[in-house]
């Protein structure tokens, strides 16, 4: 069975704030992949940018595999002194997990991490040393397909103070909160750390005192999503390419209102167009019966093209409902893409005189395979 | 039971043209002459992409049409 790493995480800063002290930055390389959580001193721009510097280099270095205290000296060594402290300080943590599932784990003043495993969260075990004069844990272990394993920034573990609590929830309060949010629902990770960042915004009032980060990480099966848009260049590959969606394997998407008549022609089912409007530039979603998702086609297209540019790896996708954001939900959720593309020239569009780069879908499609190559999905492409 | 069938096409033509602010019309019709109307869409009527956006009212299709032209047409037409 083929598996995949997915990791998930959202960032919320501390009430009154517009950037978030806390970064995170995920790379995938070599079926590898590298997580780095940084919490930058204070909060506000100053620690965005501490925080931002730490993870980066860090990301950077651990990805051309330095050794450890490479990296913790070119950071020290980095980072800009705070006027007001007269110091220069972030914490750090990341995590390596290779092909053959083996983790590792350096935390370098920052909360210990959570592993759910056997239906209960449990701390690791650490091995404790010094480095650069810093105190440094390391945790190294065999990740398991039904093991789930979190990382905060000390704001979680704060969560409460100046709220609901006279001390914080702390590591133990914490654990609590994700085994009780994590056995409820194992599957769905997006959705525990929605939860779990609603529970720990609620501890404050709902005006965070820190910063605070979470990250979930988990094994899943790798998912696939194939999408059909355009009318092929010849009539007679009507009947082909409807013939290629119907039987694909993976979730579906016909982007196109020419697309899915043909294909509800071809294939004898009801098409049934939508009309609500839940964002007035994107046109209504139908529906066809095999099919997840039927979109208009340029306008939709573009919308997800400007919607992956935006995305960074581990974000927990826009959640709106219009075509769009649901086709770039999809997109997101899988981890092959493929598309088959009719090169048709759509004769409706030409009466419209639209701007060059909006009209061609073929680009717009090269444009939106390569972001999400950016984001390492296997991309495949048929011309027709 | 509504005896008129109103059909907007939404294509990409007729929604760049104003599909939505016709939709969006028909939707703040009164109630009474509201009730009488379904409401449906379509990909395309007709192929007259370049008079959009068009609409399709008891089976006779308007090509070129706002949110006035529509109104004085469910008005004048309706059953």
């Amino acid at each position: 069975m083929d598996l995949v790493f997915e990791e998930f995480y959202r960032s919320i800063p501390k009430g009154g704030e517009e950037v978030c002290g806390d970064n995170v930055e995920i790379i995938k390389k070599n079926k590898k992949t590298i997580v780095v959580l940084s919490d930058g001193l204070g909060s506000g721009i100053k620690a965005n940018i501490l925080s931002t510097l730490t993870s980066k280099i860090a990301s950077g270095l651990l990805e051309k595999e330095l050794p450890l205290k490479e990296i913790l000296s070119t950071i020290l060594a980095t980072l800009p002194v705070c006027e007001v402290r007269g110091i220069a300080y972030a914490t750090l943590a990341f995590l390596i997990i290779d092909q053959k599932h083996q983790l590792r784990l350096i935390e370098i003043d920052s909360p210990s991490a959570f592993l759910f495993r056997n239906n209960q969260v449990q701390k690791l075990n650490y091995r404790e040393f010094e480095l650069e004069g810093k105190k440094i844990r390391e945790a190294n272990f065999k990740f398991q397909r039904s093991d789930q394993l979190f990382l905060v920034s000390d704001g979680v573990t704060h969560a409460g103070i100046g709220g609901l609590l006279n001390f914080g929830l702390g590591w133990d309060g914490v654990a609590k909160e994700i085994e009780r949010t994590v056995r409820r629902n194992q599957a769905d990770l997006k959705y525990n750390i929605n939860k779990l960042v609603k529970v720990f915004n609620t501890f404050y009032g709902d005006q965070a005192g820190d910063d605070f980060t979470i990250i979930g990480m988990k094994y899943r099966k790798k998912r696939k999503v194939n999408i059909w848009s355009g009318p092929p260049l010849k009539a007679e590959d009507d009947s082909l390419l409807a013939e290629k969606i119907s039987e694909a394997e993976g979730k579906k998407i016909i982007c196109g209102g020419t697309t899915a008549q043909i294909a509800a022609r071809e294939l004898n089912k009801k098409l049934e167009v939508g009309l609500k409007y839940y964002d007035k530039d994107i046109p209504p979603t139908s529906q066809m019966e095999g099919f997840d998702l039927l979109t208009e086609g340029l306008l939709t297209l573009n919308r997800v093209l400007s919607l992956l540019k935006k995305y960074k790896p581990g974000q927990i996708p826009a959640a709106g409902k219009d075509g769009a954001s649901r086709f770039t939900r999809l997109l997101l959720e899988s981890d092959s893409v493929r598309f088959l593309v009719g090169r048709a020239v759509n004769e409706s569009h030409q009466s419209l005189n639209l701007p060059i780069n909006l009209g061609i879908r073929s680009q717009i499609i090269s444009q939106i395979a390569e972001q999400l190559r950016r984001i390492k999905k296997k991309v495949e492409i048929e011309w027709f | 039971m509504s005896k008129n069938t109103l059909k907007i096409c939404i294509g990409t033509p007729c929604h760049l043209m104003g599909a939505a602010d016709l939709m969006e019309s028909v939707e703040n019709l009164n109630h009474k002459l509201r009730e009488k109307i379904e409401l449906k869409t379509s990909h395309c009527i007709d192929n007259c992409c370049e008079k959009a956006p068009v609409a399709e009212f008891n089976g006779k299709v308007y090509q070129d049409l706002n949110p006035e032209k529509l109104d004085k047409i469910i008005r004048e037409n309706i059953k």
